[in-house]
């Protein structure tokens, strides 16, 4: 078995694929019978079968060729699909997760739930079965000699010669019928079969003790005749001819089977292996190993540049420019094999909605798109909680019932969309659904009540500014905690997984028509194009993206509007932070940056532009813990710890 | 020996198979994910021999076993088939496969077809 070691991460990688390829067909066939959709589920759990029994994974192999026996029934019209064996057929594919999570752990993949489930699998087919038990097909009686006819055609054809076969089967082969089917289609192609004893037919169906005994009149010698009937699983072959059966004895032919096992070919030569191999998997770990050395390399190559601006030499400059375009290039290789499109984790949704909206005796439809959007694997990983959460929200709180509904004038099956688009340097997942909206009054009250907002703050608030204390912790609208979304947890949890990831989001509602939030999401996180720059003596980085320009802060007029100060630059009014609070701001800062966050902008001071870099941003450990303003921390060149300035947090604390 | 082309919608079969071909010293001429890709693969390769998965995505191997079978009536075509499927086989060998391995492969059993179709 260790041997199969080696295969099982591609067993693990392509059983997910199938079993989501199922997962995802079933709920298709649970709208209504399918022809595509049964045919995708056969093949994936056929598949599964295969690739399991070649592993020794025995749970696995039985539990889909249950499956697979179903929808062989269902396929062929025997049986109909019914919510029941819908349910049957989920609960079975939960155990193939469950068993797949197990082999990928390194087990053998076995279920407590086998047998249960074997039972019921079988069970549903047999009590749904009406039309079966129709065996095998009945062989006609009459046609024991095949082709009476060419009894009657000349036996002394000029040029061909009459032969007489005894083929023996093996008789470990347990597909006589497959084998004799094909040594007759030999022997076909090299003349005419006169006499078969066992029929055709009964040859077909396997009925025969493994010897088949034939006449053929053929232009071919004895040897070719021989070689074609020697198939595999044929151990002997004898061969006479009637007309020379006086000349000779007839002739024996044994096939060895063995000399194949011993023989040891010559190796192919390494060039001609894998030619046509257009894509491998590879662990995700190495890829993450590389990941770092890359950063490593950029993090030195920073570092070298930094030496050989001392000694300005023409060689060493030129051979790091072509270093820094290489590293650039493999940085780019590296970011696309990372990519992973969004349908990784889309592809779970329609289970949750399906399983939720029945719990929850709601009637929801779910529409998905742009699930080939692709983002960095890191950024990926901390989306899927998240995402899950805002839908169980809106299967939550904002579908009504289906009465409810009905009521209000809408279709009883409420509709929520996801979709993801590239959008220049982000990408945008949206989660839109058509239900109760959220209100914006009782959302200030819960405000006030949990003392998220003062009395005086909250009349001039806008509605944008209101959905924002949505994300407020401690702030939670569900009226009652229920097992689907409410544990507890508010959207404020989402804000957070959204920025750990550089993210952002926001909402917009209109009551009775929907909900509809809208994340923002870099595409990848590790390696950023950064300013370096000077505050109060201290080096930071501020992200390219989020530098909207740089101004000179002499000439600026300063306003102080209460204990804000702010500044009028191109007839915008912008605020002006001089982050005395995190750097004790010093007065000889001269240089405006202005930063921008989604809409919002604002402007810090800094004492001197240092340049422009990439770089790795690594996040602050625990054991220094979170640090307001500061998203993590880089190394340039010359090898000191620089702060990254969270330009999300500063702007939107404003 | 021969040029194999492996035909499998599972690149865990491919490359299960790939490893026993080339242990028996065999080449491997390409490789095929589903009927259409197979047919395209054989005018391309011409390889000796086709080892053909029956259940696959988009053309089924028995519909791709006939279209390299119309390409060229010579094909050697072996079809990959797990317990069971015994009426598609008989399908198969009725439309020219000359040869059957059965799922789970055994090296042995593997090696011997393909060599007794190449013999042949």
């Amino acid at each position: 078995m260790s041997d199969l070691d080696m295969y099982r991460s591609l067993y693990v990688a392509e059983s997910r694929e199938n079993l989501e390829n199922i997962v995802k067909h079933l709920l298709v066939l649970e709208k209504g019978s399918d022809q595509d959709a049964i045919a995708e589920i056969f093949r994936s759990a056929h598949s599964l079968k295969g690739m399991s029994a070649s592993m020794g994974f025995d749970d696995m192999e039985q539990i889909c060729h249950a499956m697979e026996d179903i929808f062989q029934s269902l396929r062929s019209g025997d049986l109909h699909v019914d919510t029941e064996v819908i349910d049957l057929l989920l609960k079975a594919a939960d155990d193939i997760e469950a068993m797949v999570d197990d082999i990928e752990a390194g087990g053998q993949g076995h279920s407590p739930n086998l047998d249960q489930r074997l039972e019921s699998l079988r069970s549903w087919k047999a009590g749904g079965r009406q039309d079966r038990d129709r065996g095998v097909p009945i062989v006609s009686p009459t046609r024991d000699v095949s082709t009476a006819d060419s009894r009657s055609s000349d036996w002394n054809n000029l040029g061909t010669s009459l032969y007489r076969l005894e083929i023996e089967l093996d008789g470990k082969c347990d597909t006589k019928n497959l084998r004799g089917m094909i040594i007759l289609q030999n022997l076909d192609s090299l003349g005419e079969i006169i006499d078969i004893v066992p029929a055709r037919e009964v040859i077909e169906d396997g009925d025969f003790e493994g010897a088949i005994y034939l006449s053929i009149r053929s232009e071919n010698d004895g040897d070719a005749l021989v070689k074609a009937a020697s198939v595999s699983e044929v151990c002997t072959v004898r061969i006479s001819s009637p007309e020379e059966k006086s000349a000779s004895a007839p002739r024996e032919v044994i096939t060895s089977r063995d000399d194949a096992r011993d023989r040891k070919e010559a190796a192919v030569p390494a060039s001609d292996r894998g030619r046509e191999v257009k894509n491998i998997r590879v662990d995700i770990t190495r890829l993450d190993q590389m990941m770092n050395l890359i950063e490593d390399l950029v993090i030195n190559r920073g570092r070298v540049m930094q030496i050989a601006q001392k000694y300005r030499m023409k060689d060493l400059d030129e051979t790091l420019n072509m270093i820094g375009r290489s590293v650039a290039d493999l940085q780019n290789l590296m970011m696309n094999i990372r990519m992973i499109p969004l349908s990784h984790i889309f592809n779970r949704f329609p289970r949750t909605v399906r399983d939720l909206s029945q719990k929850m005796g709601k009637e929801i439809e779910l529409t998905i798109e742009g699930g080939q959007t692709e983002l960095d694997r890191s950024v990926m990983e901390g989306l899927n909680d998240p995402l899950l959460h805002l839908i169980r929200n809106a299967i939550d709180h904002g579908i009504e019932f289906p009465d409810q509904r009905e009521k209000a004038g809408k279709p009883r099956k409420g509709l929520i969309q996801i979709s993801a688009q590239r959008d220049r340097d982000n990408v945008i997942i949206t989660i839109q659904d058509d239900g109760a909206g959220i209100d914006p009054d009782r959302t200030l009250n819960k405000a006030l009540q949990r003392e998220l907002i003062t009395r005086d703050s909250a009349p001039g608030m806008s509605k944008e500014e209101i959905f924002d204390l949505l994300f407020q912790p401690g702030f939670s609208t569900a009226e009652k905690v229920t097992d689907v979304s409410g544990r507890g947890v508010g959207l404020d949890v989402v804000k957070t997984a959204m920025q750990a990831v550089k993210g952002s989001i926001k909402v917009e509602s209109e009551p009775g028509t929907g909900t509809r939030f809208e994340l923002l999401l870099p595409p990848t996180m590790a390696i950023v194009d950064v300013m370096m720059v000077r505050i109060n003596g201290r080096r930071c980085a501020i992200p390219v993206n989020n530098i909207v320009e740089v101004a000179s802060l002499a000439g600026t007029q300063i306003h102080s509007i209460g204990a804000r100060e702010t500044i009028l630059l191109r007839d915008e009014i912008l605020t002006l932070n001089r982050l005395d609070d995190m750097f004790e701001g010093s007065n000889g800062a001269e240089i405006l940056v202005i930063l921008q966050n989604q809409q919002k902008k604002m402007a810090i001071t800094v004492d001197a532009i240092i340049g422009q870099q990439e770089v790795v941003i690594k996040p602050l450990t625990r054991i220094v813990g979170s640090c307001p303003g500061i998203s993590g921390v880089t190394i340039p060149g010359d090898g000191q710890v620089v702060p990254v300035i969270d330009v999300n947090s500063i702007v939107m604390e404003n | 020996m021969g040029k194999i082309l492996i035909v499998d919608d599972t690149l865990f079969m491919r490359t299960l198979l790939k490893n026993i071909l080339f242990s028996g010293g065999h080449t491997i001429a390409g490789e095929a994910a589903d009927g259409d890709d197979a047919i395209e693969k054989y005018r391309e390769l011409k390889p000796d021999i086709v080892t053909m998965d029956v259940v696959m995505p988009k053309m089924n191997g028995i519909d791709a076993l006939k279209g390299i079978k119309a390409l060229d009536p010579n094909a050697r075509v072996i079809m990959c088939t797990a317990v069971g499927q015994e009426q598609m086989v008989k399908l198969a060998i009725k439309s020219g496969a000359r040869g059957y391995i059965v799922k789970p492969f055994q090296a042995p059993k593997v090696l011997d077809e393909i060599k007794n179709i190449l013999e042949s």
